[in-house]
């Protein structure tokens, strides 16, 4: 077992870790936007490890080429890009179709930002209640 | 109540009987009696080594062309379906900065892939099918984030026509020079790439009829996002 190999096989486990912390987030979570915020960040971040942990681990083997990490580093760079994109849109388009924050909330900078806007325009536009019926 | 009642118990029994036929077919037993044939012989004839593609364009060439046709009726069909005569796009909001910027840098490198797909389908998985897939996601990537995207219509609608006729014209010649339609007359007659099994120049005209198909199901894909997304306007 060479040192290659340990690291791919060490940066796996991290990552199935880092997935099992998301998984747990999913269901310890209170809200939408709670639930998203863990499941996007430590997802994202376990599918790095497990995935160019894999191009490194192959590195190790005697099977394994270059090959194996250039495919990986370019999924793994897809993947950092798009995640974080699709969450945004995710979350966004939550709190478009109104559903609330968590009732612990203190804070909705961005329903201020909306309703100093209509009040410019005059125009109302539906925005989530605060506090949350759970 | 009772209606969801004999339901389940109706699809209980299907999938009894369904379970019943399979158990009588033995599994991981050696059961090939065409498929030994297409693995031994489907480097020597058709040069391809993804043996899928080779028997989905060589050896089965002709179920090809009919899901291309059935591929070309539905599009024709949803044409057809939502026809008006004046359609715009009505959607009322634009994508987050963060969507649309992503989306452009995206875009590029998803088509690209899609034409990587198709390109490689003698080499690696998928083909002609998944990678015009592919391409219409890129083209409905930019129909999600952008209210005013259209695609080029004039040159989609041309494009998939051209395809479509090109592939039967590879046929054609496969008939002229072998004797049968879609005979592999690149690999078969002129034995172009024979000694380049498992690079890009081989696999006979597997890549051409793949990047024929991938452009066919991407300009189609994307007509019936496009006919899908709009909706009519009246004046």
């Amino acid at each position: 077992m060479s040192a290659l190999t340990a690291i791919g096989e060490v940066l796996v486990l991290l990552g199935t870790f880092f997935y099992i912390l998301s998984a747990l987030g999913l269901i310890r979570m209170p809200d939408v936007y709670n639930r998203m915020q863990t499941a996007t960040k430590s997802a994202t971040l376990g599918s790095l490890g497990v995935i160019i942990g894999v191009g490194i681990w192959a590195l190790g083997t005697d099977f394994g080429s270059a090959a194996w990490l250039t495919k990986t580093i370019v999924i793994a760079v897809f993947l950092l890009l798009t995640n974080p994109i699709s969450a945004h849109a995710l979350i966004r388009a939550a709190y478009k179709s109104g559903i609330p924050l968590w009732e612990g909330s203190v804070v909705d900078k961005y329903r201020e930002h909306i309703d100093a806007k209509t009040t410019e325009t005059e125009t109302p536009e539906e925005t989530p209640e605060e506090g949350g019926e759970e | 109540m009772l209606k969801r009642a004999l339901a389940i118990i109706t699809l209980l029994i299907i999938g009894y009987w369904l379970a019943q036929g399979l158990a009588g077919v033995p599994f991981g037993e050696d059961k090939m009696l065409v498929g030994q044939y297409y693995l031994d012989n489907v480097k020597e004839q058709t040069g391809a080594v993804n043996a899928v593609t080779a028997v989905v364009v060589n050896y089965r060439g002709f179920d090809t062309l009919g899901e291309v046709t059935v591929l070309f009726i539905a599009s024709t069909g949803v044409g057809a379906l939502l026809w008006k005569r004046k359609k715009e796009r009505t959607a009322e909001t634009q994508g987050s900065i963060v969507l649309t910027t992503g989306t452009r840098l995206l875009v590029p490198f998803v088509m690209l892939f899609g034409a990587y797909i198709f390109i490689h389908g003698h080499l690696t998985p998928g083909g002609g099918f998944p990678g015009g897939a592919t391409i219409a996601t890129a083209f409905l990537l930019l129909y999600m984030a952008f209210v005013q995207y259209e695609i080029p219509h004039k040159a989609f609608e041309k494009i998939e026509g051209a395809v479509g006729m090109a592939y039967v014209l590879v046929g054609l010649i496969g008939l002229a020079i072998g004797g049968y339609f879609l005979f592999d007359w690149i690999w078969q007659t002129w034995s172009f790439g024979t000694e380049n099994i498992g690079r890009l120049i081989s696999g006979g005209f597997i890549p051409i009829i793949y990047t024929i198909i991938g452009l066919k199901v991407g300009t189609e894909l994307s007509g019936i996002i496009d006919n899908m997304v709009k909706e009519e306007v009246n004046e």
